[in-house]
């Protein structure tokens, strides 16, 4: 199959990328090969797997339910873009 | 002082232990390698050697006291850019990760210090694991040794790339599609791609957490055997580590030839001629040796790529979410609204390779698209674990090329991401099944490039992989490494 610009940017919306407008020629381009490429597995027949081969019952991996120690607020200090008094700063969201 | 650089990692671990020179001696040697060749390789992103020459220091100390803390103490160890290390960069070659430091280890490097090993980072690598060429960081191409017009395959191309120059004697790479095989193959050194599970990912940066596994690469079997028994084992810390204990090198036992049954592939066009001469010789040597060869149908495993990339995409639009300029990385911040600071932070950080896939993974999970791409890939992904259990129960070990060529020429897939995919194309299926390979040096091509082997072993048995790979020893030492860098 083939995506047009549109579609392909609606997906770029969605993973919160932007794409440069002189750049969506040759992106759509090279979109599309990958996607024709990929598509071979549409013709792949996988009616013998069932959901218990797909989602096989392991088991969960718990771990004891003790308290420990996280991250101190100086370390996450040291690497976020912007943080002030205990948080992380972002631009207003709400009107006021 | 002797070149301590040209020593393989069994003799730096004999010379360190028989006491002939000390981790401080090596660290020296090391550093004077990397600052008069890595120019010209560019294997390191940076490295800090005050830090090197300290931690050797430490170790060069605890021999003199007589209390190492292991019998590795002292060996350096060269590091890719996607694992932790406390307060170090780790950028995984990526803008968006530029001034990251982490504020916590990988297990996989908790465990190294805790034997004293000295670390090296910060091996270049793919931007976040994604290529086959060390083409995509977004800092510096990684040359490869042999020939440095060429390229030294990828992802983890920069710590396999600084085993073959000898700038490390030992690497950490990961791979999530070949990414340690394929460059060790490229480079003329044994890779290993562990049991899915072994070795913990906690600290290693996701790209597909499904697929992902850090692995060991080295000039010799003994520097991946030993790696390997220190890294892997049961870790809390990942729900997906599997409860074992690490690998015990005891359990290494070279195989007997008679009767040893070996499932080899069909030569196809796609490999190069001097690829499959090398292959079908080593494979004429073992059948002579007494080793039964069986053919086996790998018409399956040629879907691998696209099975591949729409699992490895799906997880990585899912993993790669988490960088969004908010709580750490890069932040672009252009209009002050919400919305723009996320979409502006990840267009500038992440390189097109990554765009391109994170795109692509968005696509195939999106509704109308799900069932048809990654509900279907998932169940392709069950028909490869059947297939290699299949295999396994007719074969003791798989043997093919690695991959299809040997090193290619830097700009000559670029333009082409469909060709670039399909220098993986004999190692994806490995990942999809989660189980054991690696990549062993067996010759090399008529211009002297390495070429490399891919043993693969039904899980849990990396035990034989390093059995067979010792029994094959003479034939990989033929491959001589050169001394200097053209």
């Amino acid at each position: 199959m083939n995506l047009n610009e549109e579609s392909l940017q609606k997906i770029a919306e969605l993973s919160r990328l932007k794409i440069d407008p002189k750049d969506i020629q040759n992106f759509l381009t090279d979109f599309n090969k990958v996607l024709n490429y990929v598509d071979t597995i549409t013709e792949l027949n996988v009616s013998s797997v069932s959901d218990e081969d797909l989602y096989p019952n392991e088991g969960n991996s718990v771990r004891p339910d003790k308290a420990k120690e996280g991250l101190s607020r100086s370390q996450i200090e040291s690497f976020a873009p912007s943080f002030q008094n205990g948080y992380f700063v972002v631009p207003k969201v709400i009107e006021t | 002082m002797k070149e301590l650089w040209k020593l393989k990692y069994s003799d730096i671990k004999k010379g360190l232990n028989s006491g002939e020179f000390t981790p401080t001696d090596l660290a020296q040697s090391l550093i004077s390698r990397i600052e008069a060749e890595d120019s010209k390789i560019k294997a390191f992103l940076s490295w800090e050697k005050e830090s090197i020459l300290k931690a050797a220091a430490e170790s060069t100390e605890r021999r003199k006291s007589g209390k190492p803390l292991s019998e590795f103490d002292g060996i350096p160890i060269g590091v890719k850019d996607n694992i932790c290390i406390e307060n170090t960069i780790t950028s995984c070659a990526s803008k968006i990760l530029e001034n990251y430091r982490s504020p916590f280890h990988a297990t996989a490097i908790e465990k190294l210090l805790a034997k004293g090993f000295v670390l090296i980072p910060r091996a270049n690598m793919d931007e976040f694991a994604m290529g086959s060429s060390t083409e995509n960081s977004a800092y510096q191409v990684t040359k490869n040794p042999f020939d440095t017009a060429r390229i030294p395959g990828g992802s983890s191309g920069g710590s396999a790339a600084a085993v073959a120059a000898s700038f490390v004697p030992v690497a950490l790479g990961s791979d999530t599609g070949g990414s340690v095989r394929q460059p060790a193959s490229l480079c003329g050194i044994y890779g290993l791609k562990p049991t899915y599970g072994t070795v913990s990912r906690y600290g290693l940066v996701a790209y597909a957490s499904s697929l992902d596994q850090i692995g060991p690469l080295s000039k010799d079997i003994d520097g991946i055997i030993d790696v390997y028994s220190v890294i892997s084992g049961k870790d809390q810390r990942d729900a997906t580590s599997k409860n074992i204990p690490a690998f015990d090198p005891s359990k290494v036992k070279e195989l007997p030839w008679k009767g040893l049954k070996i499932g080899k592939m069909k030569i196809t066009s796609e490999i190069e001629p001097d690829v499959a001469k090398a292959y079908e010789s080593l494979l004429a040597e073992l059948e002579s040796k007494g080793a039964q060869l069986i053919d086996l149908d790998f018409s399956l495993l040629s879907n691998s790529i696209p099975i591949y990339y729409i699992i490895a995409t799906a997880e990585c639009s899912s993993n790669l979410s988490r960088f969004d300029g908010i709580r750490f990385g890069q932040r672009k911040d252009p209009s002050g609204k919400l919305d723009d600071l996320y979409v502006t932070s990840r267009s500038e950080g992440f390189g097109k390779e990554v765009q391109r896939r994170i795109l692509l993974g968005t696509f195939s999970l999106s509704a109308g698209y799900y069932d048809a791409y990654y509900g279907r890939a998932q169940k392709a992904r069950v028909l490869i674990k059947k297939e290699y259990e299949g295999y396994f129960s007719k074969v003791d070990l798989i043997l093919q090329p690695t991959s299809p060529t040997t090193a290619f020429k830097v700009g000559e897939k670029t333009s082409d991401p469909i060709q670039m995919y399909k220098a993986d194309i004999l190692t994806t299926s490995v990942n999809l099944a989660g189980v054991p390979a690696m990549s062993v040096p067996i010759g090399t091509d008529s211009k002297g490039l390495p070429i490399g082997l891919q043993i693969t072993a039904p899980a849990l048995h990396e035990d034989k992989i390093f059995g067979f790979a010792k029994m094959i020893s003479d034939w990989a030492s033929k491959v001589e490494l050169p001394e200097t860098i053209k």
